[in-house]
């Protein structure tokens, strides 16, 4: 117990002493995790959705539709009540496609004329105001979110105006803005969204020309026996029955619903899942650069410790604890975030219920294995080196001595001073050189596959800007907002790794400021230990970011100067955010620094 | 360009750190001269204010008061860029630390300073083979300092403050890490570089290194307290003077 309590104080010591550091190693593992348990989250997420608002709403199992409204069309849907299997029916009913306008837009829509009371079939869950009357319209609620419309704003459809009277969710269409199923006469839909009126309000629409489809809600005995209704219905198949020769009726089980609603998170996954990657190799880099930054405090610590009697184990607790606490603790805040996010980016339509999302026992297992690794891989080396140590040499020597590359000593002497300052930084620490230029590379990674997806053209719905492809404005608010994290994560490692640098090298840069170094000149070396590797880190990250997006067909590829102009971007950004903390280095006195390396 | 006269200067000088009643006056209103090639050796109880003195003397820290000139230029009022100019030509710093750079050979070492003053790679290449030379460590121009004992490294530092012929050469407790046999090597050098008419001012504890100066200033609570002009040389004496000889 005495024990785990000298941890205990030890560590929170240790971060109340560093509150930046604790709150930077957070913010990176936090990030990663949160976007790792969102990605997880994807999988089965929407199909769950479904299920639940088919739940809720006592959705079909089957809808049959035909275009038309004649009495061979309607006898067709009528005949399915008899159907074997066939348990309940709710309909036939009918579909209008039409232009709608709400709050000065206008966007395309099916009117399905839809009973004051529900019938047993599809039973739209309204989730504020009430259901139809006559005179008030009820809007599906991923449609009323993409008009910005409210309970009180009115609708006008075929020169007729109506109040929303509420807002409601189903499981018998598809979400926004699927929710045709199918276009008029029959042929593919342009999309549009769903809107009921009362049967008799939908009479304005009668009179004049616009398409119908007829439709009919079926529930089975077996719902899992949905796709075989088909085969086993003259209706459905004309060929067997010569009565329904001239209708064509078009059959959508729950399940095809089910899998069409996915389709507007089949790329998140992966953007989500990949992105979460780059962003724990960021964590790993930035919490490696903050470890090396402290091994030399650190290590001295550890001399501290075993000159006072302390085991080997209970200094290897006080290293490890505090980072894997702050690990276990940034794991459980990205799992809070992931949850709270969640609804927003699995539903991105707001066309289903949301109610029971959160992260599953594996997804939680995952990301703990992961936030736990990410501390483990960056702290394990130098705890490690400062173990091994001796005591004294523990109190007295740099813990990790710096490297000699002769070649590129030689290399920088005929260089300008900023150059060859730089170079002998980089020189000394190889390692964190290379952590910097991968920083970038992942960086410009996730900028490429987002100037990428942007450089696509989008495959819109006519007659509906607001619908203009849901799915690809959902793939680019994830793919923005993975890359503002990325950057955000990168400018902050850029940072820590001027500042571990700046840190490390006080000494010699003293030196050298003795010999005549001006400050400038110490600033432009350390921003330059950084610009060297930033440039083929951010060449690197170009293409695989290309790699990445690419998919054979027909690709549209992003103009060569915004892929130059992230690039140089990344250069410029990197010579602004390493000057600032070179900048702060330098202004260290000279003989402080010297007398506190000689004491 | 400077000519013939005192290379150091100091009037008034102070420098004062902490405030209130946490204030530490390093350095109290001292004023000294400097004549070209003059060895100056500077001594006193540690915390006394030498080293903050000799950090003054090279531009390294700025006085709260008073003036420092260095060859006719006055340098407290310079910027941190002309200042660093300034002790590229005209001062070289001999540490008890050595502070040389861990990851570069001794060769290296020294060519640093001619590089930073905008030499070519070829000639500070040149200089530094002639200083270690100089110094009794060509053999040990590609060593790094680890691979060195304490003199040599003292002596690649010397060499390294000598990199740009400076005007003046300041050293705080040159012979401080060093055992009596290097001491020995470091004092010949310096005392040869009085010889050459180089001009030193070295902080020290050891009697051994005031012993060869020209002038002793001693030092307490940050005054001078005492200002001695050290008669004739002890040139050929300097064994004798250590206690090494025969």
């Amino acid at each position: 117990m005495g024990r785990i309590l000298l941890v205990f104080r030890l560590v929170s010591a240790d971060m109340r002493r560093h509150p930046a550091q604790v709150a930077m190693l957070l913010v990176a593992i936090t990030a990663a995790t949160a976007t790792l348990a969102l990605g997880l989250s994807m999988h089965g997420a929407t199909d769950a959705l479904y299920r639940q608002t088919r739940e809720a709403t006592a959705g079909p199992d089957v809808v049959a539709l035909s275009p038309g409204t004649d009495r061979t069309t309607i006898t067709a849907l009528e005949s399915l009540e008899h159907a074997p299997g066939v348990v309940a029916h709710s309909g036939p009913y009918r579909q209008f496609y039409t232009k709608l306008t709400a709050r000065g837009s206008t966007a395309s829509a099916v009117v399905q004329g839809a009973d004051v009371t529900p019938g047993p079939v599809d039973r739209p869950l309204v989730t504020s105001g009430s259901w139809v009357r006559p005179g008030g319209a009820v809007v599906e609620r991923g449609f009323a979110t993409a008009l910005d419309a409210g309970l009180g704003d009115h609708i006008t459809v075929a020169g007729r105006s109506f109040p929303i009277v509420g807002i409601a969710v189903t499981a018998a269409h598809e979400v926004y803005p699927w929710a045709p199923m199918i276009g008029p006469g029959g042929g593919p839909s342009d999309g549009g969204g769903l809107v009921w009126l009362a049967e008799r309000d939908t009479r304005a629409l009668e009179s004049t020309d616009f398409p119908v489809t007829s439709f009919i809600y079926l529930k089975l005995r077996d719902p899992d026996t949905a796709r075989e209704l088909r085969l086993r219905n003259p209706a459905i198949a004309p060929a067997m029955d010569p009565a329904f020769a001239d209708t064509w009726v078009n059959f959508r089980a729950w399940q095809h619903i089910a899998e069409q609603d996915s389709v507007i998170l089949r790329n998140s996954q992966p953007i989500l899942v990949i992105g979460s990657w780059l962003l724990s190799f960021l964590a790993v880099a930035g919490v490696a650069a903050l470890a090396a930054g402290r091994a030399a405090k650190q290590t001295r610590r550890v001399g501290l410790l075993k000159a006072v009697g302390a085991t080997p184990g209970l200094i290897a607790a006080v290293l490890l604890a505090e980072y894997l606490t702050l690990a276990l603790l940034a794991d459980a805040l990205g799992l809070t975030i992931a949850r709270l996010v969640e609804p927003a980016v699995i539903n991105p339509s707001g066309s289903l219920i949301t109610t029971a999302t959160g992260p599953t026992g594996g997804t939680v297992a995952v990301t703990t294995v992961v936030a736990l690794a990410v501390a483990a891989l960056t702290t394990l080396g130098p705890t490690l080196r400062a173990l091994r140590s001796g005591t004294i040499s523990a109190l007295t020597d740099p813990a990790h001595r710096p490297q000699r590359r002769a070649w590129l000593t030689r290399l920088s002497a005929l260089l300008p001073t900023p150059l060859l300052l730089g170079l002998r930084l980089i020189a000394r620490r190889p390692g964190r050189a290379v952590l910097h230029g991968c920083n970038i590379t992942t960086t410009l990674i996730a900028i490429t596959a987002l100037l990428m997806i942007y450089a696509q053209p989008v495959t819109g719905y006519p007659g509906s800007p607001m619908a203009n492809d849901q799915r690809t404005a959902q793939e680019r608010h994830l793919l923005l907002a993975v890359t503002v994290v990325v950057i955000a994560l990168a400018i902050v490692n850029t940072i820590t790794i001027t500042w571990t640098t700046a840190l490390e090298a006080r000494p010699t840069m003293a030196i050298a400021r003795t010999l005549g170094a001006t400050p400038g000149q110490i600033t432009a070396g350390l921003s330059t230990a950084q610009l060297v590797p930033t440039l083929p880190g951010a060449i690197t990250g170009i293409p695989l970011g290309l790699i990445l997006v690419y998919s054979p067909g027909k690709v549209t590829m992003p103009p060569a100067w915004w892929l130059l102009g992230a690039a140089l971007a990344a250069v410029l950004a990197t010579a602004v955010l390493t000057a600032i903390p070179a900048r702060i280095a330098v202004r260290r006195s000279v003989a402080q620094t010297l007398s506190a390396e000689s004491a | 360009m400077y000519e013939f006269g005192d290379v150091l200067r100091v009037r008034g000088v102070c420098r004062e750190y902490g405030r209130g009643e946490s204030l530490v006056r390093a350095v109290d209103e001292v004023d000294m001269e400097v004549p070209e090639g003059q060895m100056l050796a500077v001594m006193g109880p540690s915390g006394c204010g030498k080293s903050t003195l000799l950090h003054l003397l090279g531009g390294l820290e700025r006085p709260t008061d008073g003036e420092v000139w260095l060859a006719g230029r006055r340098i407290d009022t310079l910027s941190e860029r002309a200042l660093a100019r300034l002790r590229r030509g005209s001062v070289g710093f001999v540490f008890q630390a050595f502070h040389l750079v861990e990851e570069l050979s001794a060769a290296e070492n020294v060519e640093l300073p001619a590089l930073l003053a905008g030499c070519s790679a070829r000639a500070a290449r040149h200089r530094a083979a002639v200083l270690l030379e100089r110094v009794g460590l060509a053999d040990r121009a590609r060593h790094l300092p680890s691979e060195l004992s304490g003199g040599q490294r003292q002596r690649v530092a010397i060499a390294r403050a000598l990199a740009n012929e400076p005007l003046v050469l300041l050293a705080d407790e040159p012979t401080g890490n060093l055992d009596t046999a290097a001491t020995l090597d470091v004092l010949r050098l310096f005392e040869d570089l009085r010889c050459a008419g180089q001009t030193l001012v070295i902080v020290t504890h050891d009697e051994r290194v005031a012993a060869i100066a020209d002038r002793l200033v001693s030092m307490r609570d940050g005054m001078f307290v005492d200002d001695i002009r050290l008669a004739g040389s002890t040139t050929g004496r300097l064994d004798g003077l250590i206690g090494l000889e025969g």
